[in-house]
């Protein structure tokens, strides 16, 4: 517990002086090493462009040894984020089979902040969101715009 | 698949501990790395295994109650091909919370022959062989890391069993050398930094541990500490594997190093192969001058488990002799640990400092009241036959009680202290009082080596009578106010714990000099 504690309060340090691009870290209560609030802006050439998203980072008590989870508060139209009101998202270096102890929360939020990039439609969870994406880019881009502006737009306090 | 781990607890508690073949890949996360176990197995597996979990997985899946065993059996015949790849499937997913220690302590392996005796026959041959060879072994707990865990705490227990600190600074600086194959395939020190200091500081700690493997033991079941050298384990074993690539790349085709080390080492969440068992062993356990045995008890013919060994060698390649070996119980799937009697450690001799401690205080009553050594004579000194313990000699006769110093703490210095019972000796002395024991023990220990040294003798054996005589006097005047045993036994000498204004007599050189010295004076006159 304690390990997990100074590896957490070294990578919450490293998050915080030294963001990766267009994230904001911080933590959900302040005596609570382990729930984290992330605000990511999407990348101008992204087709999420002027989204900002509010995601929560969950540390098990195990960490790093179990991957952290990751999801999306925010709703986005996402084949590798559920669409199912828990925003959760289960890829690549996140799955448990998969994990890296070494890998670093910082490693993490640049992978997301990728996916918002580039999809990866060979793995989604949303398998009517990718196909969409495969067969129809234009009706994939409209309805992601759309619900930028519905859901993601910048609130104040942010 | 959440509901179905209490089904298996509840109908059989033991197979959540050890991995019972008659549950086949129920106990342990098989999926792809099973495929890879047997592929890859130094002894054939293909073939042996399938038939099991899918039994397994027919029980639960067919009938969420409680099956007893031998059924397990009877159904792995009853199904179709179709069916039972998919119950194959299902059980290979299927992984049900591993519990039990992360290491258990060291227990008689007759517990596995008692495992297995219901099981299949192949198995109770050689399980009824094994605890004649092996006589005991340690669980791992079957989470997917028992393999890395039971290479790791046994190269930590061997190296304790050695018992040489230097031994372990040289491991420690041999381990932190690697930074250079990680810099060669591009690892930053943060990234493995936090889980070596845990390695290097167990390293440490066992170096100074002075008990026989407990604090390692309890360390190993610590998470935290354990996932912490596994993983700086796993790391090391990655670095390796990538770094002698010629070495291993043609067991792992058609996967590069990179994506073998990415995929099957690295991740959080992957049992050992063969692969990274052979480079775990070419890594840490040859180099540090140990064997490494894994016996693999399977269904191959044969009447006892297969030996398979790796042996240190020196630069020519030759096996080392006498190394110390490490042994693995491997049943597909998992890794437990064994030892052989020998490997056991024995209880240790009693310490012969004590002994000594206790002969030269038996002479310094001699030569106090030369009339009693008579009654024991020379068995004071053997070890065990301790002349202090109430039980063995009446308290009337025991010098220590005549003795003016204290009672209390030179009781417990004279006793020859076996290496087991220390406590149960000490305790009662201490509760009787346990204000001035302290005090007096400080005074005690003066008191004895200057009696000792004043007597300036070496030999263990009886003292001779003349020795005797040349000290005699000086012995009696040493007792200046309370001179006869009775007064002094009794709680009116304020010496004595139960007297009221008890004030333990204290050893003065000055005073001492004064009454060494009157001695002479009175014999010449």
């Amino acid at each position: 517990m304690s390990n997990a504690g100074k590896r957490i309060g070294k990578e919450l340090n490293e998050c915080t002086t030294d963001p990766p691009a267009g994230c904001k870290v911080s933590l959900k209560h302040e005596d609570n090493l382990h729930e984290w609030d992330v605000y990511l802006e999407a990348p101008s050439n992204s087709v999420y462009a002027g989204g900002h998203f509010h995601l929560t980072l969950s540390l098990p008590k195990d960490y790093p040894f179990k991957p952290p989870v990751l999801s999306f508060v925010t709703k986005i139209w996402h084949p590798n984020v559920t669409n199912d009101g828990k925003g959760s998202m289960c890829l690549g270096m996140l799955r448990p089979d998969a994990w890296k102890p070494p890998n670093k929360i910082k490693a993490v939020l640049e992978m997301v902040r990728h996916l918002l990039l580039e999809p990866n439609v060979e793995d989604p969870v949303e398998a009517q969101v990718a196909d969409q994406y495969k067969r129809d880019k234009p009706a994939f881009d409209k309805q992601v715009k759309e619900w930028v502006r519905k859901y993601a737009q910048k609130k104040g306090a942010e | 698949m959440m509901s179905r781990p209490s089904v298996l607890s509840n109908s059989n508690n033991f197979a959540c501990f050890y991995h019972d073949p008659g549950l086949g890949g129920m106990g342990y996360r098989t999926g792809h790395n099973q495929h890879q176990h047997q592929q890859l197995a130094f002894r054939t597996l293909a073939g042996q295994a399938p038939d099991v979990p899918a039994a397994a997985a027919a029980a639960f899946t067919t009938s969420r109650h409680r099956t007893p065993r031998s059924t397990f059996a009877k159904m792995e015949y009853d199904h179709g091909d179709d069916e039972l790849q998919q119950l194959q499937k299902l059980s290979n997913e299927y992984a049900p919370e591993p519990e039990g220690p992360l290491v258990s302590e060291r227990i008689s392996s007759s517990a596995i022959t008692t495992e297995y005796a219901n099981g299949d026959p192949v198995y109770q041959t050689k399980t009824a062989a094994l605890p004649n060879k092996y006589s005991h072994y340690r669980t791992c707990r079957g989470d997917g890391h028992c393999g890395w865990r039971a290479v790791a705490f046994s190269y930590f227990e061997a190296l304790q069993r050695l018992g040489d600190t230097t031994k372990f600074a040289e491991e420690e600086a041999r381990l932190r050398s690697f930074s250079n194959i990680f810099s060669a395939i591009g690892h930053a020190p943060d990234v493995y930094e936090d889980f070596a200091e845990e390695t290097y500081d167990l390293l440490r700690q066992t170096s100074t541990a002075s008990d026989d493997g407990a604090a390692l033991l309890a360390s190993f079941n610590d998470y935290g500490t354990s996932m912490s050298v596994i993983t700086h384990l796993k790391l090391l074993t990655s670095a390796w594997i990538q770094t002698h690539s010629d070495q291993y790349s043609p067991y792992i085709l058609p996967q590069t190093v990179r994506e073998y080390c990415q995929r099957s080492i690295e991740t959080a969440n992957c049992e050992i192969e063969n692969v990274g068992m052979s480079a775990l062993v070419d890594i840490l356990v040859k180099p540090a001058g140990f064997a490494l045995e894994i016996l693999y008890l399977d269904r191959s013919s044969g009447d006892e488990v297969n030996e398979y060994r790796f042996d240190p060698t020196d630069q020519h390649g030759v096996a080392l002799p006498n190394a110390m070996t490490l042994r693995l119980l491997y049943r597909p799937g998992h890794y437990d640990i064994l030892y052989k009697f020998e490997d056991v450690p024995q209880p240790k001799p009693q310490p012969p400092l004590m002994v000594n401690l206790a002969t030269g205080r038996f002479e310094e009553h001699m030569h106090e009241r030369p009339g009693w050594h008579d009654l024991g004579g020379p068995d004071f000194g053997v070890p065990g036959m301790s002349f202090a313990s109430p039980g063995q000699v009446p308290w009337s006769y025991n010098p220590l009680y005549d003795f003016s110093a204290a009672p209390g703490p030179t009781l417990q210095q004279a006793i020859p202290v076996p290496a087991y019972a220390p406590l149960s000796v000490a305790a009662p002395r201490a509760e009787l009082m346990p204000q001035p024991a302290r005090q007096d023990m400080q005074v005690g220990i003066p008191t004895i080596q200057h009696q000792l040294s004043m007597i300036d003798r070496v030999s263990p054996f009886r003292p001779s009578k003349f020795e005797l005589e040349t000290n005699y006097s000086s012995g009696t005047l040493y007792h200046t106010q309370f001179v006869t045993s009775a007064f002094k036994n009794s709680h009116f000498n304020t010496a004595h714990f139960n007297n009221p204004d008890f004030q333990p007599e204290e050893w003065d050189p000055l005073k001492e000099y004064e009454q060494s010295e009157r001695p002479r004076r009175s014999e010449s006159s």
